[in-house]
C-alpha cells in the first residue's frame, strides 16, 4: 500500500520526465544533421555528436533536475498539507515510509536513465546510422548511479527544507555548489564529481561505483533518521 | 494586504534565490585570480582566457549564474489559487472581498519586482566588489545584462506561473516548465529556426553578439532591441493573461 501512496504522489513528475526524456532523445536522433553543428560547434562523428547533446550536455542536464525533483516530497511537505498525521497512524514505522518513498524514487530515476539506452540504438538505423548497445547501457549504468546520488541529495534536501520549494532551491543550489567545489584544484582528486562521471569524463571505475552508491545510502540514511527523530 | 500575503507566501523561495546569485557573484570573483589560474571552467564562445571582462562574461552573464537564475525563476513563479487549493486554504482566499484578479494580480506584480531585484543583483554587486580584486566592471555593461535577464526572466516566470495554475501537483509545474525551457532551446537550434535567435538563453547572454573594444581589453554588449524587448514583454503579457483567464473560470 505504501509503494501505491508513492507511486500516485510522484507518478506525474515521474511521467513528465520519462516522457521528456524519451521524447528528447528521440528528437536528438532525428534532428541529427540540424542540431549537430549546433550542439557541438565542429564537425563531430554520430557517437560524439550524441555524447555531446545527450550524455554531456541538454539531456543530462534535464536528467540532473527532473531527478532532483523526484526526491521532493515526504512527511514534511505532508505537514503542510496537513495529512502527516493521518500518514503516521498507519501501523508501519517512520523508517518503512522513508525506505519506501526512496525505492520508488531510485526505481523511477533509474528508469528514466535507461531510456535514452534503449532509445538510442533501436532509432539510430531509423536515420541510417548504429549506435552500440554496449555503449548505450554503459551510459545507463552511469546515469543509474549518478542519479540515484542526485536523487538522494533531493531526498534529503526535502527532509531538511520543509518551505514550500525551499527544498528544490536548496537542493540545486547545493549540487551547483558541489560541482563548482569538485572543479577546484586539489579537491578534484578528493571529491568525485558526479556530472564527469555521468558524462564518463571522470573516473567510474567499480571502486567509484561503491563510493558513490555508498554516499547515496548514506544521504538517505541521514534523512531517514532525521524524519525518525521530527515531530509532526 | 494582499501584498503582504504574496510577500509571507513568496519571501522564502525570493531570498533563497537571491542568497545563492549573491554567494555565487561573491565567489566568482573573490576567487577570480585561483579560478583563472586552474579551474575548468567551460567557455561558451571558446574565447581566450584572462581578460577579466571576458572572465565575468563566461562566469557570470554567459555562463552558470545565468542558467542558475533561469533555473531558480521557475521555483519563484509557482503560486495560483491551485496551490492554495491543495493547502485547502483556497476558499479563505476567495472569501476575501476582492476579486479573482487582484489576487492573481497582486501575486504577479510582486512576482515582477522580486524578479527586478534578483535581475538587478549582479549589476549591483559586480561594479562593487570588482575594485576589491583590483578589478572594474562599468555598471552600464551590467545594467544592460540586467535588462536581459529581466526582459527573459519575466517570460520563464509567466510561464511558471502559468503551468502552476493549470497543472496540478506541487512539483508537476516546475518539472513541465523546465522541461518547455529547455525543448525550447533545443527546437530554437533547429535550422529553419535557428536565424531568428528563439532561445531565450542566447538573448539573456548575448550569445555570439559581444564584441571586443579596440584595445581588445572589455568585451562589450551591442545596444539593447527595444523590438526583442517588446516581444518578450508582449509573450509574458499573453501568459499572464491566460492564467488570470483559467483562474477566473476555475472551480475551488
Amino acid at each position: 500500500m505504501l509503494l501505491y501512496k508513492g507511486w500516485l504522489e510522484s507518478r506525474t513528475r515521474f511521467l513528465l520526465s520519462a516522457a521528456t526524456i524519451a521524447g528528447l532523445s528521440a528528437l536528438f536522433v532525428f534532428m541529427n544533421r540540424d542540431a549537430r553543428a549546433a550542439v557541438t560547434d565542429r564537425d563531430v562523428t554520430y557517437v560524439q555528436y550524441l555524447w555531446s547533446a545527450i550524455y554531456k550536455g541538454y539531456l543530462r542536464d534535464i536528467f540532473v533536475v527532473v531527478v532532483l525533483l523526484l526526491g521532493m516530497g515526504g512527511l514534511g511537505r505532508e505537514q503542510a498539507y496537513g495529512t502527516a498525521g493521518f500518514t503516521l497512524t498507519l501501523p508501519v514505522s517512520r523508517w518503512r515510509h522513508i525506505v519506501t518513498r526512496a525505492a520508488i524514487g531510485l526505481v523511477e530515476s533509474t528508469v528514466i536513465a535507461l531510456l535514452p539506452a534503449a532509445l538510442l540504438p533501436l532509432l539510430s538505423p531509423v536515420v541510417n546510422e548504429t549506435y552500440s548497445w554496449s555503449l548505450a547501457l554503459h551510459f545507463a549504468v552511469l546515469w543509474a548511479f549518478g542519479g540515484a546520488f542526485i536523487f538522494s541529495i533531493g531526498f534529503l534536501a526535502s527532509v531538511l527544507f520543509i518551505g514550500e520549494y525551499s527544498a528544490p532551491i536548496a537542493g540545486v543550489a547545493f549540487l551547483f555548489a558541489y560541482s563548482i567545489v569538485t572543479d577546484l584544484p586539489g579537491v578534484e582528486r578528493y571529491v568525485i564529481d558526479i556530472h564527469d562521471f555521468m558524462k564518463a569524463t571522470g573516473p567510474h571505475g567499480l571502486s567509484t561505483l561503491a563510493t558513490i552508491t555508498a554516499s547515496a545510502i548514506t544521504l538517505i540514511a541521514v534523512a531517514g533518521r532525521i524524519t525518525a527523530k521530527g515531530d509532526f | 494586504m494582499l501584498w503582504y500575503k504574496a510577500w509571507r507566501e513568496s519571501r522564502g523561495r525570493f531570498l533563497l534565490t537571491a542568497l545563492v546569485l549573491t554567494a555565487f557573484c561573491l565567489f566568482a570573483v573573490l576567487y577570480e585570480p585561483y579560478l583563472q589560474a586552474g579551474m575548468r571552467i567551460p567557455l561558451p564562445l571558446h574565447l581566450s582566457k584572462g581578460v577579466h571582462s571576458e572572465y565575468i562574461f563566461n562566469l557570470i552573464y554567459s555562463g552558470q549564474a545565468k542558467g542558475l537564475f533561469a533555473l531558480l525563476v521557475i521555483f519563484l513563479g509557482l503560486g495560483g489559487l491551485q496551490r492554495e487549493r491543495s493547502h485547502n486554504t483556497a476558499v479563505f482566499t476567495l472569501a476575501l472581498p476582492v476579486s479573482r484578479l487582484r489576487i492573481i494580480g497582486t501575486q504577479s506584480a510582486l512576482g515582477i519586482v522580486e524578479l527586478a531585484v534578483l535581475a538587478l543583483l549582479p549589476a549591483v554587486l559586480l561594479p562593487a566588489l570588482c575594485p576589491l580584486i583590483h578589478q572594474s566592471f562599468p555598471v552600464a555593461e551590467a545594467l544592460h545584462f540586467s535588462v536581459l535577464w529581466f526582459a527573459c526572466g519575466i517570460v520563464i516566470y509567466s510561464f511558471s506561473f502559468f503551468l502552476a495554475v493549470v497543472t496540478p501537483g506541487e512539483y508537476t509545474a516546475p518539472v513541465a516548465c523546465y522541461v518547455l525551457l529547455m525543448l525550447h532551446t533545443v527546437l530554437a537550434q533547429w535550422h529553419p529556426l535557428k536565424p531568428y535567435r528563439l532561445n531565450l538563453m542566447w538573448i539573456m547572454g548575448e550569445y555570439r553578439t559581444m564584441q571586443w573594444d579596440t584595445a581588445h581589453t572589455m568585451l562589450l554588449p551591442p545596444p539593447l532591441s527595444w523590438t526583442v524587448l517588446w516581444v518578450l514583454a508582449l509573450i509574458s503579457t499573453a501568459v499572464f493573461a491566460g492564467a488570470i483567464r483559467v483562474t477566473a473560470r476555475q472551480d475551488f
